[in-house]
């Protein structure tokens, strides 16, 4: 038992490495370091199905609404602003109070 | 992040015409016209969907409402001038409580000319223009404030 363990601490011993020695090493690493997946934009999507589906339902229907309402709200100013002209121009007590 | 930053951009795009589609289907740029030019007839035209007829008609029954008007301008504007100078002179009460029964009701007879002419330009519409018209301008008419001069909000009440 205890030949065969001083045989193998004399053959660790004497065991050296000597690795062929590659001048590329570094920068291989930091090549497969900074290498992407090569993904393109469909598959981006695909793999983001749910996300930019709910994102993309939300921000149509908010812009939608508020086009809608701002339009709405600018038809109303309109009206509300040529209803009291067309009622000035009827109205002869709002005639006698502005004129002089 | 190259796609996250270009699918969000292209969302922020196509909301963002999205909204100028809906804020242009639900515009009315004829009115927009008639009420940036202040021109009253225009926007009875395009917002009660008058055709050359009754536009005519309409605008022939403005013509010669506009005589009533005037005189009753004019009535109104006496009966002020007269109240105001019996106020001022502190004199006759009875006088002055006359003076003002006479300017009420100068007002009323006039709200009640302005009310019938309304009916007549919503007689000219059609029936469901007309009674648009009517729920619009009606209201306005019995709430304004004739000791002011009007606002947007039409909030003056006697």
């Amino acid at each position: 038992m205890n030949s065969s363990r001083d045989s193998l601490s004399n053959f660790l011993r004497g065991w050296r490495v000597t690795p062929p020695s590659d001048s590329n090493f570094r920068a291989a690493v930091w090549q497969r370091i900074r290498k992407r997946p090569d993904v393109s934009w469909p598959a981006y999507l695909r793999s983001h199905a749910v996300i930019w589906s709910t994102v993309a339902v939300l921000a149509l229907v908010a812009a939608g609404y508020s086009g809608s309402a701002l339009a709405r709200a600018h038809v109303r100013a309109d009206r509300d602003a040529i209803v009291i002209t067309y009622l000035v121009d009827l109205d002869p007590r709002v005639q006698a109070a502005l004129k002089p | 992040m190259k796609y996250l930053f270009g699918t969000l951009a292209l969302v922020v795009l196509v909301a963002a015409l999205t909204g100028v589609v809906c804020f242009r289907m639900n515009s009315n740029p004829q009115l927009h016209a008639a009420a940036a030019k202040g021109d009253a007839l225009q926007w009875l035209r395009t917002d009660f969907h008058l055709t050359d007829a009754q536009f005519a008609a309409i605008r022939q029954l403005h013509e010669s409402y506009a005589g009533t008007c005037e005189e009753h301008c004019r009535m109104i504007q006496e009966a002020t001038r007269a109240r105001d100078a019996l106020a001022a002179a502190r004199g006759d009460a009875a006088a002055l409580s006359a003076a003002n029964r006479e300017l009420a009701e100068l007002r009323q007879n006039c709200e009640t000319a302005i009310a019938r002419h309304v009916r007549q330009v919503a007689a000219l519409m059609a029936a469901d223009d007309g009674r648009r018209y009517l729920a619009l301008v009606l209201p306005k008419i019995a709430a304004f404030d004739h000791r002011a001069a009007p606002d947007l909000r039409l909030n003056h009440t006697r």
